[in-house]
């Protein structure tokens, strides 16, 4: 399988507390990796410095191909409605507001929002709502790497299994997915699992 | 293409935010009839310098909303430059849609002034605004202290004597200038062109600002290789 993503000895510190210590990372197309960890062990820090959104210390990271990102909060405009989220995401992808808007609206089908079409500005739509519309943002495009900080949060039971197979349905398209998770029981849905947990607490 | 698209996006959810646009399109009603009676010259310079606080807080507000979704906007293929210029051209339409009424209320109301030099205050105060409020968000983010900022700018703009040096070092200083030359039939063109020139300086300034703090909150880390 063809290397999407690598992270290389990636180090981060915030002041005196080193929250990732040579962190490595592989993410092959058709593959997905799950990120655990307790809280404050670096998952969505590793996942923003893939991304390219915060530095490392030291380390450095190569991804093949255009990165999606879904994050954990925010990464959306309150005063959009989400038929504008998509035509303004694609627009920078390079797609028109016609596809960019039926892409968006497929996707969001699949994960039980049939009316995002219809729906108002995002600060009127739930928690999990929105962050289906954010989750769908990221898999605008079509990118090659989706790097997803706990994307299904508010989401119910439907949505979340929803989720999952629309996580499939993107190795099965020969993409790299990396998922931050803190839901143990659901690591089996995963090819690969990081486990950031310094080893002095496991 | 895509700077227009941002653009677009800018003016819809400016747009949609009624209350605050009803509350700071009558801010600068306030000012003018503040003075309108007593020294009908001072509301032309008061009616300026609210609409330049009005747009430079919608700017800054508008500079923040826009923080959450900017690095997902760049990860989607935008370039920094595109998504500035179009935040700055949405908020510089609004301004003109602000400042129209206003002209033509001085127009109406006000005798023996030269409208065009009005006109072209009202103008160069937009263009200054929109990016003072950017400037003034990329280098504080919380609302809050940027919202003290601004009411300390107006409020030295109006008290300070305006031949001083310290007035001149303020953003709206060239209000006063070009106001003099609309207001005071023997003054020269002179004060149109120190007001310009002033006008031109602020301006740039704060371009250099919201450009500068943009491409480096904004710029690809150097530890990323994209293939």
């Amino acid at each position: 399988m063809d290397l999407r993503l690598a992270a290389t000895k990636i180090t981060k510190r915030y002041g005196r507390t080193t929250v990732l210590d040579g962190v490595d990372l592989r993410v092959h197309a058709g593959e997905v990796l799950a990120i655990i960890g307790a809280n404050g062990c670096g998952k969505s820090t590793l996942l923003r410095i893939c991304a390219g959104l915060a530095s490392p210390d030291s380390g450095h990271v190569r991804v093949h191909g255009a990165l999606g990102y879904c994050p954990q909060q925010g990464g959306t405009a309150e005063f959009l409605t989400p038929d504008e989220h998509f035509v303004l995401v694609g627009a920078g992808r390079g797609e028109s507001r016609g596809r960019a808007r039926s892409a968006g609206r497929a996707a969001a089908a699949g994960l039980d929002w049939a009316g995002a079409g219809a729906a108002g500005i995002s600060r009127h739509l739930s928690g999990g709502t929105r962050q289906k519309l954010n989750l769908v943002l990221a898999g605008l495009g079509e990118p090659d790497v989706l790097l997803l900080d706990e994307p299904y949060q508010g989401f119910d039971n439907g949505s979340y299994l929803d989720f999952w197979q629309q996580v499939w349905r993107w190795r099965a398209a020969g993409k790299a997915v990396v998922v931050v998770t803190h839901l143990l029981s659901e690591l089996s849905r995963a090819d690969t699992v990081l486990d950031l947990t310094p080893r002095s607490v496991r | 293409m895509k700077t227009l698209t941002v653009a677009e996006m800018a003016v819809r959810e400016i747009s949609r935010r009624r209350g605050v646009l009803i509350l700071l399109a009558l801010l600068p009603l306030a000012f003018y009839f503040s003075r309108r009676d007593e020294a009908y010259w001072q509301s032309v310079r008061f009616v300026c310098l609210g609409i330049g606080w009005t747009l430079s807080t919608a700017a800054l507000f508008a500079g923040n909303a826009a923080r959450g979704m900017e690095p997902r906007l760049r990860l989607s293929g935008y370039a920094t430059h595109q998504l500035y210029l179009g935040r700055l051209m949405a908020l510089w339409a609004v301004g003109l849609a602000l400042a129209t009424p206003y002209f033509l209320l001085m127009r109406f109301d006000l005798d023996n002034l030269r409208y065009g030099a009005v006109a072209l205050i009202l103008v160069v105060t937009v263009a200054v605004a929109a990016p003072f409020g950017l400037a003034l968000s990329a280098l504080l983010p919380r609302e809050l202290e940027g919202m003290l900022v601004l009411l300390t700018v107006v409020a030295m703009q109006m008290m300070l004597n305006p031949d001083g040096t310290a007035a001149r070092l303020l953003p709206f200083w060239f209000s006063r200038e070009i106001g003099q030359y609309a207001i005071e039939h023997d003054a020269g063109p002179e004060h149109v062109e120190r007001g310009l020139a002033h006008a031109a300086v602020t301006l740039a300034v704060f371009f250099a600002v919201l450009a500068v703090s943009a491409g480096v909150r904004l710029r690809r880390r150097s530890h990323l290789a994209t293939v």
